[in-house]
């Protein structure tokens, strides 16, 4: 269970600093509010489960080496185009729901659980719209068909069937999680930057 | 409430609004008032929204999961805010996609302090906490606007900033009670922004001669904001222990404060489009906002 608490925690934080990366030049002012406010919820929501797992957050956040974080692929990749990073919005907040629904039922951490659905709510809204904005746009369904191996990925075999009707696509071979992509290190080494300058424990 | 009556000539206009009267969108208004008008708050739309860049790096390298929350919030504020300052520029006859497309052709100008680097993570402290203090002087002065509903908005603007402030003077806080080389980012970030800080509130023109006072746009001058500044903010400074750069700066007697004369060739340069950070932050924002028309496009399109 802590291993699995630990990947959706490490998804939840690497997507959230994806997202930010839209800070200050999605494509339109209301995305760029709407972006931050989703980065936020995924911090949060991260923070919440490491809390679970250890009294400090923060040195499970970023104290670990590379190979030691748990997220899926997908989270991982740097996407600075809004037709990919939509599509990968949209099959993640759809596989998280799947995830998060099954660990509702779970009697330790159904009630956590709960509450970040609660807020995955929003973030599907969101999805959902885009989605059908851009669901015929060559960009996004090039996009889509491009990610979907990553999607599959997120969630656990058994739940894969699941996923592949909710997003009417067939199921093909998952990029599983437990490997890195190259785009992770670069990543790994601009978010513990400078709190690794500092000693470690040090406040900041 | 009975209506009021806006005078529809210029000079009665302004005793009006010099008398502290307030005119509403739909208002007869003299052109020159509207053209400062747009002038003055599309420049405030457009720093806010270039202010977003010198943070936005370091959003992805917060060194805590709360420094990761406080500052994408408040990134996120500063973009609403330009959200909303576009608003009131539009109602005046300015759509927004002209002045965001007048902006990164270099059209518009924004404030100096947002064409500097951001090189440490004390920079991110300085921003927030100094930064924001010198603007939310300038704001504050802004409540009393002569354009009633530029006036509104900047009340929700001011309570927001208040937070900033909090929240830098927390990071500048916690480093400066850190490791000695954590003090140091401060002290050295705090040497940078020093001489833009001092330029922030612009050159100490009598505020009899300023059009932006004399049409009641914003209420106060120049020098009594950097003054204000200074009173508010270099006594914090001096209780944490760092040093500001500037070997005249004393209070006088009378409260007044001396300071070595601001380097204003410089603002002028900067503000001109000509600081170290502009060309590549215009650029960047250039190469987003073509690359993602397409999404524009299918919006409008649907």
């Amino acid at each position: 269970m802590n291993e699995l608490l630990l990947g959706l925690a490490d998804d939840e934080l690497v997507i959230g600093w994806r997202d930010s990366e839209w800070t200050g030049i999605a494509p339109l002012l209301e995305e760029d509010v709407a972006f931050s406010s989703i980065a936020q919820n995924e911090i949060g929501h991260a923070r919440a489960v490491y809390e679970r797992l250890t009294d400090d957050a923060d040195a499970l956040a970023f104290d670990r080496s590379l190979d030691e974080y748990r997220c899926a692929p997908l989270v991982e990749l740097r996407l600075l185009d809004w037709g990919r990073t939509i599509a990968r919005r949209w099959l993640y907040e759809v596989a998280d729901e799947i995830r998060i629904t099954a660990l509702m039922e779970d009697p330790d951490v159904g009630g956590l659980a709960a509450k970040i659905n609660r807020e995955e709510a929003y973030h599907r809204m969101h999805a959902e719209m885009w989605r059908e904005r851009l669901r015929d746009e060559p960009r996004f369904r090039d996009a889509v068909t491009e990610l979907w191996p990553y999607a599959l990925g997120v969630v656990l075999p058994a739940q894969r069937e699941a996923l592949a009707a909710r997003v009417a696509l067939d199921e093909v071979e998952a990029v599983e999680r437990g490997s890195h992509t190259d785009d992770f290190a670069p990543l790994w080494d601009e978010m513990t930057m400078v709190r690794r300058s500092a000693p470690v424990g040090s406040q900041w | 409430m009975a209506a009021v009556e806006i005078p529809q000539d210029e000079q009665a206009f302004l005793a009006y609004v010099q008398a502290g009267g307030q005119v509403e969108t739909a208002d007869w208004m003299p052109d020159d008032y509207r053209a400062k008008l747009v002038k003055f708050i599309e420049m405030h739309g457009n720093s806010e929204l270039m202010g977003v860049l010198p943070e936005r790096e370091w959003i992805l390298r917060a060194p805590t999961l709360q420094r990761k929350l406080a500052l994408t919030a408040k990134v996120q504020d500063e973009v609403g805010h330009a959200q909303l300052i576009y608003r009131v520029v539009e109602d005046l006859g300015k759509p927004r996609e002209r002045c965001l497309a007048d902006l990164v052709d270099g059209k518009a100008k924004f404030h100096n302090v947002f064409h500097y680097p951001t090189k440490t993570w004390g920079d991110v402290g300085v921003i927030a906490w100094l930064v924001d203090a010198a603007a939310i002087i300038s704001q504050k002065a802004l409540l009393k606007c002569s354009y009633a509903p530029y006036a509104r908005i900047m009340k929700k603007i001011c309570w927001e900033e208040s937070f900033h402030i909090l929240h830098g003077r927390d990071v500048i806080l916690a480093m400066v009670t850190g490791t000695p080389a954590q003090f140091e980012l401060v002290q050295e970030a705090l040497n940078r922004w020093w001489g833009p800080l001092m330029q922030f509130h612009g050159n100490p023109i009598p505020k009899e001669e300023d059009p932006m006072y004399l049409w009641r746009i914003k209420s106060q001058g120049n020098e009594e904001a950097r003054q204000q500044f200074l009173e508010g903010y270099v006594p914090q400074i001096w209780e944490l222990g760092l040093t500001v750069p500037d070997t005249k700066l004393r209070r006088r007697e009378d409260g007044t404060w001396e300071y070595g004369e601001p380097d204003w060739d410089e603002l002028m340069h900067v503000v001109t489009g000509h600081g170290p950070k502009t060309d590549e932050r215009l650029a960047f924002r250039r190469r987003f906002l073509d690359q993602e028309q397409w999404v524009r496009d299918a919006v409008l399109a649907a």
